[in-house]
């Protein structure tokens, strides 16, 4: 699991292209929208291409990311219960 | 303009300062290149220019967001439709760059993008000398934006466009400036005196359209002191330049920009800005100048500065500022 969450947050940083953090910035509890690393609803949409680029997971219900996307620890819960590559 | 770098290579990037400086985070992150220049100079000129909100926003670029656009080709080509990154989307058409700039500016009023490959600046300049003139805007900002990622560069070159084989150095622009009806108190660089747009391969039209621009702005052709060309290194670029200035204007003193700028869709935007800044000062310098009429070293008592650029010698145009 945490090899999952550490390649997570290296995705995360690349793909949302977030300046000046580092892995060892996110708390992998804190949240990902908001108050935590302060992501938005544009960054959402890229994460859900993340996830069905890098773990073969189709999100279909926009609801679904808000629960899965509270933090990086239940997002690489999820992948790890649902990823098909 | 004070201190030009001048390039050894075929290729003159633009040098970027730290947009984090300039722009919010998460606009700063997700902004691709271009986006983030355009609206760093769009922000200062608003704020130099001291008019606040332009009434209209007139947007010249040749390439579009070519760095997001290639992302998003590129997604599309290796990894098909259903993984495609959502914001090198919405970054990748040619006028997200005047609609960012609205947003980010509130300017909600008058907005419109040029492409019309190497005259796209001049139509978006043509549209804001318009609506000045016709009494539709009291201000409107005009800019010419496009860049060039290695992979661009490297098609162009081996088109002959630029690059080494042909002798013209590549470039890059991100260039906004103000226009005003009225400036009030304010101090502007330079007048425009006039905007012809010329489509056709023939002198003959093209001497009738500087006829038409110097006479609606009341002067001659000797009261011209230069004529700033978009000559480029590139031979065929060249060969209409020097024929235009053996015809038309003589004995006129010509110059270059792209040398210092490099070559780029909408660098016309660049000879404006360097010709303003020449007429501001009143004084031509050394590094701008190619020759004839009274070339010296420096070229002092600037008036009037023509701006003559074609496209594929096909589309021309032809801009008159003068001194304040």
């Amino acid at each position: 699991m945490n090899e999952l969450i550490q390649e997570l947050k290296l995705e995360i940083i690349n793909v949302l292209n977030l300046e000046d953090v580092t892995p060892a910035d996110i708390n992998d509890d804190a949240p990902l929208f908001g108050d935590g690393l302060g992501l938005d609803s544009i960054d959402a949409l890229e994460l859900i291409v993340l996830m069905e680029k890098n773990y073969g997971i189709k999100l279909a219900d926009p609801a679904q990311g808000r629960e899965i996307f509270k933090s990086i620890r239940i997002m690489a819960e999820y992948i790890q219960s649902n990823r098909t590559k | 303009m004070d201190n030009p770098i001048l390039h050894d290579s075929h290729l003159a990037p633009v040098i970027d300062p730290d947009y984090r400086e300039y722009l919010p985070p998460t606009l700063s992150r997700r902004s691709g290149k271009l986006l983030k220049r355009a609206l760093v100079v769009s922000r200062s000129v608003i704020e130099a220019a001291g008019t606040g909100c332009p009434d209209a926003i007139l947007t010249g670029t040749g390439f579009g967001c070519v760095e997001n656009t290639e992302a998003f080709l590129e997604a599309m080509t290796y990894e098909g439709e259903a993984c495609l990154k959502p914001t090198a989307f919405m970054q990748s058409t040619h006028n997200t760059i005047g609609s960012l700039i609205a947003i980010d500016t509130h300017c909600h009023g008058y907005n419109s993008t040029y492409t019309h490959k190497g005259t796209s600046f001049e139509c978006a300049f043509m549209d804001a000398y318009m609506q000045i003139t016709r009494g539709q805007a009291t201000t409107a900002l005009v800019g010419g934006y496009d860049e060039l990622t290695p992979h661009y560069y490297s098609m162009l070159s081996r088109t002959g466009y630029m690059g080494p084989a042909s002798g013209c150095m590549g470039g890059e622009a991100a260039v906004s400036m103000m226009l005003c009806g009225n400036t009030g108190n304010r101090q502007p660089l330079c007048r425009v005196e006039g905007i012809e747009l010329h489509y056709g391969s023939t002198l003959d039209g093209l001497g009738d359209a500087l006829q038409r621009l110097t006479e609606g702005a009341g002067c001659t052709l000797s009261s011209i002191d230069a004529v700033m060309t978009g000559l480029n290194g590139n031979a065929a670029n060249d060969a209409a330049y020097r024929s235009a200035a053996r015809v038309l204007f003589p004995d006129t003193h010509i110059l270059m920009y792209k040398h210092i700028f490099g070559e780029i869709r909408t660098s016309a935007g660049l000879a404006v800005y360097a010709s303003a800044t020449c007429l501001s000062k009143g004084r031509i310098p050394s590094f701008l100048s190619v020759g004839g009429g009274s070339a010296g070293s420096e070229h002092g008592g600037v008036q009037r500065i023509l701006l003559y650029n074609h496209c594929e010698n096909r589309a021309h145009s032809l801009i008159l500022l003068s001194s304040c």
